[in-house]
């Protein structure tokens, strides 16, 4: 555990030296503001079932943050200790693979939530200045918050996956967008063609896709289903991970 | 300290290392030589615990190498080719992170690190971020780490690699005084490395070993001849007449640019000198000689003939690498 805690202070420092979670955060904080903005313009506009929370994670603005955040924060990961070599120098220090994965992935995932920070504050300056006119509902918030972060693990862990079978970051980069949008894109095929098939086949991508979790969570219903789809598929993936950089070692 | 046993690797399709056994006693400096591609680095991540081997196997400090890899790892400094290191960290910071992965803490850490940044020179450049260091930094910050834990074992590839004549010295020097502490694996394909800074030399070529012994045996059990050039005047089959010169194996003249001065290349056996025999011969028959120069056998002849592969026992090929 002693050196998990050593390799995760290290993976930290890596984010915050280099510009990429400062510039992650920039473009979060951004589009999080034009999300918002879409949000309140849909409240104005005419009154709606929807709170400010569920509006602003429907918009467009939100989903493409979400596209681009994992393959940033993860293509780093291995891909470029394989490229600079240090993979070598890392594992003749007596480390454990599962001990350079979970460091890696958690440095991604605290850093992961660190970027949704700045949208709460969105929410409360709005019920603020609005001297609670617009309504934040707790539930949403919660079941925002938490369903963005059960994603974040499992994208993170395919961004993980995706970092650790390349040595060049870009490929794993493409890799996990890839994924990620494979996911996300199962959501949007229901929405297309949801009429024309039957309601099993509906039933099941509907328990796969993003895009209806988050209609869910942000409505304020916290089901508990996808989180278990979640955490499982991402200590699969993470296992996934584990294997591939452990595979060097069982290689004939 | 290394025992290692019929061991081989295969990447796919090809053997990097062909059934290699030789043993390594604690205290010893053993200088692994071989031309690029010969087998070297993979052995040397074998023992370091990186990668497995195909078959055979290896202990290191008593421990096996891929069932105890963390115990190997815990008892090996390794320093691999090249150098790699975090380029975003820096020098100080690097050697803490290194540090503590391996079992140091507090202020003994901390009195440590000191330590190796004074022996390999890196003290100055503490504060310095790695990736801003020259070549010659980073290899010795490589080294730095691998010293940091007081492994009973340090494994060192190609430590002088890439370095300036006077940083190759003081590297060799630092090998030196290592001797006293620490086991010393270095791999190298420069001959006066190890003939300078080895006990033993174990030569590998094409994932063979070929030779296992001291430099100085090496160079005395080379089959080969000692070669005696000369260069004299005079007239007559002079060849004849040297190569009749007991202990002479071939008398071969050399293409002359200056009559009346020839030259002569003498093949010798080993263990002869025939220098006194020619001194007087050429009195007897009124020559004149200008030059007399032997030529003994050097570690890079014994090298260039099992590099080459060379079949005939009794050529030395004279030209340099």
């Amino acid at each position: 555990m002693r050196i998990f805690w050593i390799l995760l202070k290290k993976e930290l420092h890596a984010f915050f030296v280099s510009p990429v979670a400062y510039v992650v955060l920039a473009l979060v904080m951004i589009l999080n503001g034009f999300a918002f903005r879409a949000a309140l313009s849909v409240l104005e506009s005419a009154p709606s079932e929807g709170s400010i929370v569920s509006w602003t994670f429907h918009a467009m603005w939100f989903w493409l943050s979400y596209f681009f955040i994992f393959p940033l924060l993860t293509m780093r990961l291995f891909a470029e200790e394989k490229k600079m070599g240090t993979l070598e120098t890392l594992f003749t220090a007596p480390v454990r693979a599962w001990q350079v994965v979970g460091a890696k992935y958690m440095a991604s995932l605290i850093v992961y939530c660190l970027l949704w920070l700045p949208s709460l504050f969105n929410f409360k300056f709005a019920s603020w200045i609005s001297a609670g006119q617009v309504e934040v509902p707790d539930g949403a918030m919660q079941g925002a918050y938490l369903i963005l972060v059960v994603m974040g693990m499992f994208n993170l862990a395919v961004g993980c996956f995706a970092s650790s079978l390349t040595a060049n970051q870009i490929v794993a980069a493409i890799l996990s967008f890839t994924l990620s949008l494979l996911h996300f894109l199962m959501g949007i095929f229901v929405m297309v063609v949801g009429r024309k098939i039957s309601d099993t086949i509906v039933d099941i991508v509907n328990y796969f896709a993003a895009t209806e979790h988050i209609r869910i969570f942000t409505a304020g219903l916290i089901d508990s289903r996808p989180l278990v789809y979640y955490v499982t598929m991402s200590l699969l993936f993470l296992t996934f991970t584990h294997h591939v950089v452990e595979f060097r070692r069982w290689r004939p | 300290m290394i025992d290692v046993q019929d061991l081989t690797k295969q990447y796919a399709g090809r053997t990097a290392v062909n059934h290699i056994s030789f043993h390594v006693e604690p205290g010893e400096v053993v200088g692994f030589l071989g031309p690029n591609g010969a087998g070297k680095s993979t052995t040397m991540r074998i023992l370091s615990g990186y990668m497995p081997a195909t078959s055979g196997h290896a202990t290191v400090a008593g421990f096996d190498v891929f069932h105890q890899s963390i115990q190997v790892r815990q008892s090996v400094g390794y320093m691999p080719e090249m150098a790699p290191l975090y380029t975003d960290m820096k020098v100080k910071e690097y050697l803490a992170f290194r540090a503590q992965l391996k079992g140091l803490s507090g202020a003994s850490m901390r009195r440590r690190i000191g330590e190796v940044m004074d022996l390999t020179g890196v003290t100055d450049m503490r504060r310095r971020l790695i990736g801003n260091l020259s070549k010659g930094y980073r290899q010795r910050v490589a080294l730095a780490d691998a010293l940091v834990h007081k492994p009973k074992l340090l494994i060192l590839d190609e430590p002088t690699n890439g370095l300036d004549p006077v940083q190759i010295r003081h590297v060799r020097d630092l090998l030196r005084s290592l001797k006293s502490k620490h086991t010393v694996l270095l791999s190298t394909h420069i001959l006066q490395e190890v003939e300078q800074s080895c006990d033993r030399v174990v030569m590998i070529h094409q994932g063979r070993i070929r030779a296992n012994d001291t430099p100085q045996n090496l160079a005395r059990q080379l089959r080969s001849t000692t070669l005696l050039h000369l260069e004299l005047s005079g007239s007559g089959n002079l060849a004849a007449e040297l190569a009749a010169i007991p202990g002479v194996r071939k008398a071969n003249e050399d293409a002359g640019d200056s009559t009346p001065w020839r030259r002569f290349t003498l093949r010798v056996e080993p263990e002869h000198d025939v220098r006194d025999a020619v001194m007087d011969l050429a009195t007897k028959k009124n020559w004149r000689i200008r030059e007399m120069h032997r030529q003994l056998p050097t570690l890079e002849d014994v090298f260039v003939e099992l590099s080459m592969n060379a079949g005939t026992p009794g050529d030395i090929p004279t030209h340099v690498l």
